[in-house]
């Protein structure tokens, strides 16, 4: 019973720095956003003090439905996008010999740990109506010399898929590591041809790699700020941006706590998702092996 | 026999991953202001960028922060890795959550949120909560690699040197910690260079004066000039070479 | 019975490793064919470049006359059970064997008939929904066979299938392999580097050795007339000796002069001369051993020698005795019938008698001293 007790003091004293740290730090201010959100904002940028549902109200503003949808459709496209590269990817990597697998990770992993803004930065330049990619489609022949490839929702897209490609390289070659590539070939000995096998036995086998990787690309694509600051333009503004300017331009807390609001809505959609599927799966075969806790 | 549609989709990406850096650092020894075309090499950008007194003061704080967000990350992060491998009950569970979700919460949401809480306890913006965001961020990414190497340490060794009569401090100092070394010392690294990279929850919680170098960067950027940055990113660019090499050297040293 | 599955000349290297050299190979249809040989020695790749996993450097794979080398391995109506079996995890027993079916869009009701019909067989109709990770290894492999056989296959490929298992399961699998092979009448290419194995279930066995072909044959002709020392060594044990032709007699015997032991009357199971060099095999079982002279027979076909008894290792069903005869030192292995009765033992030291018939030596085609290695030795070697 004593010894318990000392067990338990034990584990709150070495709990307790970072518990607490994050507790006040961070759980305690993202409760805030909710509750900001229902304050009203005084003219000199101050929050007020009682409670409304006016701003609540006015994210029905015509502009906003418009942003989420882009914000909305450009994240899944780019999550689309990087699964598709990554699949591949992550496949190459996981069969190549461990001395070129160590190289090519190294290749992913440098640019994810160079400074985000310069990354962002060099795709400016090279979009630049100066830049070396007009150049080249044009001589290609490919667009107008008018043409503008900066400030607008392709650019955006291209520098999403940029920016969190790797996020999504990693966890998928990770799983695709760990596949039996053996099963591969049980697939092929039982008939299917190269790419029946790939889908029926290969995707099914690197779903928690998926899955991840899907997460890992979509939370921070939607709450994308900078991106769209740098490279989109009016035509390219996400809720990130929306909420930067209600803080910096015109000083409304109120109202850019309730866009975060929503933003955390729509992040939690995937995650309860994944997680009610891992929790179906988990039970099923459970019950029927029956027996085990 | 093998489809060769993997290796070209890797050659494609990897292209794509470099090329916008390699244009930079080719642009960085560009007489030309947008680098559509070569118009002759030049050092004059870097020697610009070193008389940038902005960009020196920038550095210089964000190093500092850097520096002080990573201890403090380290020194937390740590003790979370500790309770987390020792411990399983519901309060580790929550603390799990604790700490793995500011990772995958998206920048500008934990940006807002701290300048919310800050705005609303009236504590004045400044280096200090800049230093507060950023260790609030980097708990978790040092607690994950010190636990994936907790996870991998064999506890009979501590158990081990008790035996051999050291009391638990002294098993901890001299056996735990020197084992865990390179763990910690990976995990710190990360977090300094994620420090020093962040510029989204950084803008939201600077008070005036506090501009670290990516705040300086992000105004250049604005202000448009951009050989400057060239110049500036080709050194930062081999900084973090440097800094992945070591740290891969830390991972593959594992005791 | 025509030759059914052939390997043609087949040879095959990875770098500079030569796996496989000039293997030709017939396996009759409906028979259970084993291959046998030591590690590394390219069984599996003779069985991958059978399902169409690696392809022949030279020389053809036919399968009921047609080649059947260029076809990629969905093409083919072969199916293989692999050594780790490769069931799949995210699937059930019941998808794992109907995948086959499924590929090949079969009707849902006959997949659903066949599925049902295949799990009865292995006995596992009540782990149908089972995920592979929650199966025993016999189970795995049992599912592993069904899923293989449900395409009908021509032939079905058995890498090392029993490898994973524990003795007594190993031999109770065999017994099902081969009651499942008389239900559904399949030919079985079977690689194992047991050689009980083999010899138990196989029609025909091909003995294969660093990538070359040795003997092709019935297990007991394999075993009694072994062509070359590797075989002799590898299957079973046995005593090797080198010696010269000194004379014949009724052309079916011969008497042997070797060097560093005594003469000995063999059987000439090959045409002989007096001259001719003959390495010969005489296997342990088929000497005799013991403390007194033995009677006389009537055809004086009998080698008779003294030695002096250096080991002795107690088996259980049989003994191993080890005699000092000149310079050789003799492999015996001895059976008793009333052990504790009324032998009276054969003792370390003891001078014995030793002999055996001269149709029980078998003269080799080939020898290398290297195979010699193989034969088991008592663990005193001096
Ligand atoms: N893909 C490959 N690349 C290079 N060498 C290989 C490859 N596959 C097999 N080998 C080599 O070929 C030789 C024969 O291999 P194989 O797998 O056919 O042997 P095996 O008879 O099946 O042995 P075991 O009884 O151990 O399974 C071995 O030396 C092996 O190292
Ligand atoms: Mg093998």
């Amino acid at each position: 019973m004593k010894l318990s007790a000392r067990k338990k003091l034990n584990e709150w004293l070495i709990t307790l720095p970072s518990l607490t740290w994050l507790a006040i730090f961070f759980l305690i201010p993202t409760i805030g956003i909710f509750v900001i959100a229902f304050k009203p904002a005084n003219i000199d940028g101050s929050v007020g003090s009682g409670w409304t549902w006016h701003t609540i109200f006015s994210m029905s503003d015509p502009n906003y439905p418009a942003i989420i949808w882009r914000t909305i459709w450009l994240t899944c496209v780019g999550t689309a996008i990087c699964l598709l590269l990554a699949i591949p990817m992550g496949y190459y990597i996981a069969r190549v010999s461990p001395r070129w697998r160590n190289y090519l990770l190294m290749l992913v992993i440098v640019p994810f740990w160079t400074n985000f803004l310069i990354r962002i930065f060099a795709w400016k330049v090279l979009l630049h109506p100066e830049g070396i990619v007009k150049q080249i489609l044009l001589a290609l022949n490919l667009v107008e010399p008018n043409t503008i490839l900066l400030y607008n929702s392709g650019a955006v897209l291209l520098v999403i898929v940029y920016s969190y490609l790797p996020f999504a390289i990693l966890p998928i070659f990770a799983a695709a590591e760990k596949f039996d590539f053996s099963l591969f070939e049980a697939a092929l000995d039982l008939g299917a041809n190269r790419f029946q096998a790939f889908i029926k036995v290969f995707l099914p086998n690197i779903k928690v790699g998926l899955i991840s990787a899907t997460l890992m690309v979509f939370i921070p694509a939607l709450g994308s700020y900078i991106i769209p600051e740098i490279v989109g333009g009016p035509d390219g503004e996400m809720i990130g941006n929306k909420i930067a300017q209600r803080v910096f331009v015109d000083r409304n807390l109120p109202h850019a706590s309730a866009l975060s609001a929503i933003l955390t809505f729509v992040i939690m959609i995937p995650m309860l998702v994944v997680l009610t599927a891992q929790k179906r799966e988990e039970t099923i075969p459970q019950k029927k092996v029956g027996g085990r806790p | 026999m093998r489809s060769k549609i993997p290796f070209y989709t890797t050659i494609c990406v990897l292209i794509f991953f470099y090329l916008p850096l390699l244009v930079l650092a080719v642009n960085s020894f560009n007489e030309s202001m947008y680098g559509g075309s070569w118009k002759g090499f030049t050092w004059k950008w870097y020697i610009q960028l070193f008389h940038n007194q902005e960009i020196w003061n920038a550095l210089q704080k964000s190093l500092l922060i850097g520096i002080a967000a990573t201890l403090m990350a380290m020194i937390l992060g740590t003790m979370a890795a500790f309770a987390l491998h020792r411990y399983s009950s519901k309060l580790q569970f929550f603390h799990y959550t604790l700490i793995y979700t500011p990772m995958v919460v998206p920048e500008i949401l934990m940006g807002m949120s701290l300048l919310l809480f800050f705005v609303a306890l009236g504590i004045d913006l400044s280096l200090v909560t800049i230093f507060i965001a950023h260790v609030t961020f980097c708990i978790g990414y040092v607690a994950l690699v010190v636990l994936g190497q907790l996870q991998e340490f064999d506890f009979s060794i501590l158990e081990a040197a008790m035996d051999l009569g050291a009391d638990w401090w002294t098993a901890i100092r001299k056996v735990l910690l020197p084992l865990l070394a390179p763990g910690i010392i990976a995990g710190g690294l990360l977090a300094f260079t994620l420090s020093i990279d962040d510029f989204v929850v950084t803008f939201f919680v600077a008070g005036p004066g506090a501009t670290t170098l990516p705040l300086r960067i992000y105004s250049m950027m604005r202000k448009g000039a951009p050989t400057v940055i060239n110049a500036l990113s080709v050194i930062l660019l081999i900084i973090t070479f440097i800094i992945v090499f070591f740290s891969q050297r830390l991972r593959q040293s594992k005791p | 019975m025509a030759d059914f599955l052939e390997f043609v000349n087949v040879s095959k290297s990875f770098g500079s490793l030569k796996v496989l050299d000039n293997v030709s190979i017939t396996v009759q249809r409906g028979e259970i064919f084993s291959l046998l040989g030591p590690s590394g020695c390219g069984k599996t790749t003779l069985l991958r470049i059978c399902a169409g996993f690696e392809q022949p450097d030279s020389g053809k794979v036919l399968l009921n006359g047609k080649e059947i080398t260029p076809l990629p391995p969905h093409r083919r109506q072969v199916n293989t059970v692999f050594q780790s079996y490769a069931l799949f995890p995210h699937l059930t027993v019941w998808e794992n064997i109907a995948f086959g079916l499924r590929i090949a869009k079969k009707p849902k009701a006959e997949i659903q008939d066949k599925v049902e019909k295949y799990l009865d067989m292995i006995q596992m109709t009540d782990h149908a929904q089972k995920k592979p990770s929650q199966l025993s290894g016999g189970q795995k492999q049992r599912v592993a066979i069904a899923r293989a056989l449900i395409n009908a296959p021509q032939v079905l490929l058995l890498d090392e299938p029993l490898a994973a298992l524990d003795l007594k399961l190993r031999q109770r699998m065999l017994v099902e392999l081969d009651e499942i092979h008389d239900k559904v009448g399949i030919t079985f290419l079977f690689v194992t580097h047991d050689q009980n194995e083999a010899m138990s279930i196989s029609d025909h066995i091909a003995i294969l050795n660093a990538g070359r072909l040795e003997q092709m044959g019935k297990p007991a002709e394999i075993y009694e007339a072994p062509r070359t020392s590797f075989v002799a060594a590898f299957i079973g044990d046995t005593n090797f000796f080198d010696g010269v032709v000194i004379e014949t007699k009724e052309t079916e015997y011969s008497r042997l002069h070797i060097d560093g032991f005594v003469d000995v009357l063999v059987y000439n199971d090959k045409p002989k001369k007096v001259g001719d060099f003959v390495h010969l095999s005489v296997r342990p079982e088929k000497i005799s051993i013991a403390h007194d002279e033995p009677a006389k027979t009537e055809k004086n076909h009998r080698n008779l020698i003294r030695g002096k008894v250096e080991d002795v290792i107690y088996l259980g069903a049989n003994t191993k005795y080890w005699v000092r005869v000149g310079e050789y030192k003799i492999a015996i292995s001895k059976q008793h019938k009333r052990f504790l009765l009324d032998e009276k033992p054969i003792l370390w030291g003891d001078t014995v008698w030793l002999f055996w018939e001269a149709d029980d030596s078998y003269m080799l085609d080939r020898y290398r001293a290297e195979d010699e290695q193989l034969l088991s030795l008592p663990s005193s070697v001096d």
